[in-house]
């Protein structure tokens, strides 16, 4: 039963609200995505400033006081060319809602969060092994300045990406761990042109954990911001 | 919708009008509540409302209207702890029409029966679990298809079919009971 006093309240409420239009919220969200991009830059670089001599690039470095190992640039371009690939398919699963307004299907996102850090590791690893770079540990490279740098950038890129998509309703944590793995991707490819080491619990510890952490907090994150409330 | 998310502000009117009947109707078959049916309505417009600059070009609107529904209804029930039943029918008098015999033709005990079939219907779907209730009210009482519904409650079609299906079968086999008792 419809009755016009309901009507006449809801466009009370609707009224006394404003409300962004389209244009309004797509360039709001252009802004976003631009101070997300910035943002994590920054942190890359300000990182590098003081935690890495003015380093962005890194070849190589110093395994050990014997031995010196160093990258050809075209192991980096194919690394981080690659992982730039898999990070845009990332931010495309985790923000693009095709023509519906109830987003991708949880299987899309679990398999999304599941596999693009895995294409990441296994494509770091797979280029190493084909330009013969050694994945050797280096004693003073355990991971922890990769895990942190991650950690710097995939933050601005986390919040802007739960700014641009605000709700989620349903599954909002997946959703937000989806954009954790994400800004996390992002971030890998900025790591990649700094480090230099290739071996695997480096890798794991340094590069692949941010990216279940910020799985973790997004996921988290997601529930608490994505989701819809009532009386709010 | 388009045109509201446009910035035409007057557009809300017809928006209003095109699919606030089926959301009462979806919404008072879960409450059972008059009084918390309108205000999930006015948090559903309001969200919508809110949300109106994100809405995509060409996406269906009715189940994205479903699922902000349902979203506030369950945790309006989370946070008042209360059990709601959902879709239970919110008009007895609309599903009595449906089941009632015709007064012209219909003996006193046709009724009487019928009256008791329906509230062995009507005890079953609420014994079902609560998943099964709302894939049923969906596709069976709301008309969704089943990518629709699939969609409002955040899980599989495969889901939606089986939970269809079994909330089909346990209201079938009252209804066979009191056929062939």
């Amino acid at each position: 039963m419809m009755s016009p006093e309901i009507k006449a309240r809801v466009l009370a409420v609707v009224g006394a609200e404003p409300s962004p239009t389209r244009t309004a919220v797509n360039l709001r969200n252009t802004l976003l995505n631009m101070l997300a991009g910035v943002g994590g830059m920054v942190a890359f670089v300000v990182f590098a400033l003081f935690m890495s001599d003015s380093h962005l690039l890194r070849l190589g470095g110093q395994v050990s006081p014997q031995q010196h190992l160093e990258r050809s640039i075209w192991l980096v371009a194919t690394t981080a060319g690659g992982a730039l690939g898999v990070a845009a398919t990332a931010v495309w699963l985790a923000l693009w809602r095709g023509r519906s307004m109830l987003g991708r299907s949880r299987s899309s996102l679990l398999y999304g969060s599941v596999l693009i850090p895995i294409s990441l590791f296994a494509w770091k690893v797979i280029c190493s092994r084909a330009f013969g770079y050694p994945m050797i540990a280096w004693p003073q490279r355990p991971g922890l300045k990769c895990l942190a740098l991650s950690l710097l950038i995939a933050t601005g890129p986390l919040l802007a990406f739960l700014a641009v998509r605000r709700r989620a309703l349903v599954r909002p944590a997946l959703n937000g761990a989806s954009m954790g793995i994400a800004a996390g991707a992002c971030a890998w490819v900025a790591v990649d042109l700094w480090c230099p080491v290739a071996s695997v619990p480096h890798l794991l510890l340094g590069h692949v954990l941010p990216l279940c952490i910020l799985a973790a907090v997004g996921a988290v994150l997601g529930d608490a911001f994505l989701s819809v409330r009532s009386h709010h | 919708m388009e045109r509201y998310a446009n910035g035409n502000d007057a557009a809300f009117s017809a928006l209003y009008d095109a699919i606030a009947p089926r959301l009462l109707s979806f919404l008072s078959k879960a409450t059972r509540d008059a009084a918390a049916t309108e205000d999930l309505v006015q948090q559903t417009f309001l969200q919508m409302h809110r949300a109106r600059g994100s809405f995509i070009r060409g996406a269906p609107v009715m189940p994205w209207a479903l699922a902000i529904a349902k979203r506030l209804m369950i945790d309006g029930t989370r946070r008042r702890r209360l059990e709601l039943g959902v879709f239970r029918h919110a008009s007895a008098d609309d599903e009595r029409r449906g089941y009632e015999p015709s007064a012209t033709t219909a003996t006193a005990d046709e009724v009487l029966d019928g009256r008791r079939l329906e509230e062995r219907v009507q005890q079953q779907f609420d014994a079902l679990p609560e998943t099964q209730r709302s894939a049923y009210g969906l596709v069976k009482l709301e008309g969704l298809s089943l990518k629709a519904a699939a969609q409002v409650l955040g899980i599989s079609v495969t889901a939606v079919k089986l939970r269809t299906h079994r909330a089909y079968v346990a209201l079938r086999g009252v209804l066979r009971e009191a056929v062939e008792p």
